[in-house]
């Protein structure tokens, strides 16, 4: 170990640490650094607490997200109870939540190839004048599908309505619909 | 690179500490030792936590490496006690191995020093406020929060979190981090961009 620290690791090269995208050699750096340093250990906590607190909003459904089939797996994987609607092309469902269940996801099935940039636009029935726009969701464009994980408090302590998913491709050219589905949602009325 | 703090002198607390030990009969410098096992043992933790990614073995891991450092420094076993940091280093790197074997050496180190030791109050990072940080997530551009839930939900490499949204693993860095830096100057407005 050096008597003294070697420059600071930046945020990034302390997130890369802690979420495993370096190599050996730096890891070992880090860990040479952090023994003596810490100012830098301090802010690989609050680095930490940052993402405990990504996890814990995510969890609390509290934030939308698109995901990936295999995140859902994992997720799924860790016990969470998971309801899944899985809505053909320009489909609709009739849905709800459960109170067991922890996450919402919706798997929206379309042609993704080619696409350059993905938007999606819902609308709710109960608010008809707003429109939600996402803009560059991420994809994947071998999937053949998107997976919408809606607020999830949000949907469980909703009236019933009807949610309308638009998604688009968008280019130089402007933008096309891709897809269009329709979630009609009831309250949780027992089995 | 940004700077987020300041060097460590030669003649740092640690040795300062370690010293102090080293040259006092067997647990009579209990207020060096106390010293010492507040500036390190978070250190030792921090390191359990990346290494071990579980809070209870970081907490063993921690405990046991402590021990084992203020036992060596009082009996004279730790001959440079300036080099306190390095033997603290290689403790940690030997005690993971150790746990990654599935060797029970912690427990028969707890066992024989455990009650000899002053514990120190540690600093741990404050919990944040949940709500807060979900507000400042929803501001985030649909990509960046992805991303950023993806990556936290099972701390995944930016590898893994490409091959699911088939982009580059760099893609992934770029975007993470974009989106890192927004979420931290949000829950934290005094901060500066990195």
């Amino acid at each position: 170990m050096s008597a003294t620290p070697q420059s600071h690791p930046s945020i990034e090269a302390l997130l890369d640490y802690w979420l495993d995208d370096s190599d050996a050699a730096a890891i070992e750096a880090i860990d040479d650094h952090l023994m003596q340093c810490e100012p830098c250990g301090q802010a690989l906590d609050d680095l930490v607490a940052l993402g405990e607190g990504v996890r814990a909003a995510f969890r609390s459904g509290a934030v939308s997200a698109m995901a990936s089939d295999a995140s859902l797996k994992r997720v799924v994987g860790r016990g969470v109870h998971v309801r899944e609607y899985r809505l053909p092309h320009n489909g609709s469902v009739n849905c709800t939540v459960a109170p067991e269940d922890e996450l919402l996801v919706a798997h929206l099935e379309t042609p993704l190839l080619g696409v350059e940039r993905l938007d999606a636009v819902v609308t709710l029935s109960f608010e008809p004048d707003v429109q939600h726009r996402l803009q560059d969701v991420p994809f994947d464009p071998l999937a053949g599908e998107v997976l919408w994980l809606p607020k999830f408090d949000l949907v469980r302590n909703a009236p019933a309505h009807t949610a309308e998913v638009t998604l688009l491709s968008v280019d130089a050219g402007g933008a096309h619909e891709l897809g269009r589905y329709t979630f009609h949602h009831q309250p949780w009325r027992g089995r | 690179m940004q700077a987020l703090g300041t060097p460590v002198d030669g003649d740092s607390p640690e040795a300062h500490a370690a010293r102090r030990i080293a040259a006092a009969a067997p647990g009579e410098a209990r207020d060096a030792e106390a010293e010492l096992y507040r500036l390190l043992a978070p250190r030792a933790r921090r390191f359990g936590l990346r290494h071990l990614r579980d809070a209870h073995a970081a907490a063993d891991l921690m405990q046991q490496v402590m021990t084992l450092t203020i036992e060596q420094l009082r009996g004279g076993q730790l001959r440079e006690p300036e080099r306190v940091l390095s033997f603290v280093l290689g403790a940690c790197r030997l005690t993971v191995m150790d746990q990654r074997r599935g060797e029970r050496r912690r427990e028969d180190l707890l066992q024989r020093y455990a009650d000899a030791l002053t514990i120190a109050d540690l600093h741990v990072a404050p919990r944040l406020d949940h709500e807060r940080v979900a507000d400042c997530l929803e501001r985030l551009p649909e990509r960046e929060r992805s991303v950023l839930v993806m990556t936290f939900f099972d701390d995944q490499p930016s590898e893994a979190v490409g091959q699911q949204l088939g982009c580059s693993a760099g893609n992934v860095r770029v975007i993470r981090h974009r989106g890192i830096d927004k979420l931290r100057r949000c829950v934290d407005p005094g901060r500066r961009a990195a």
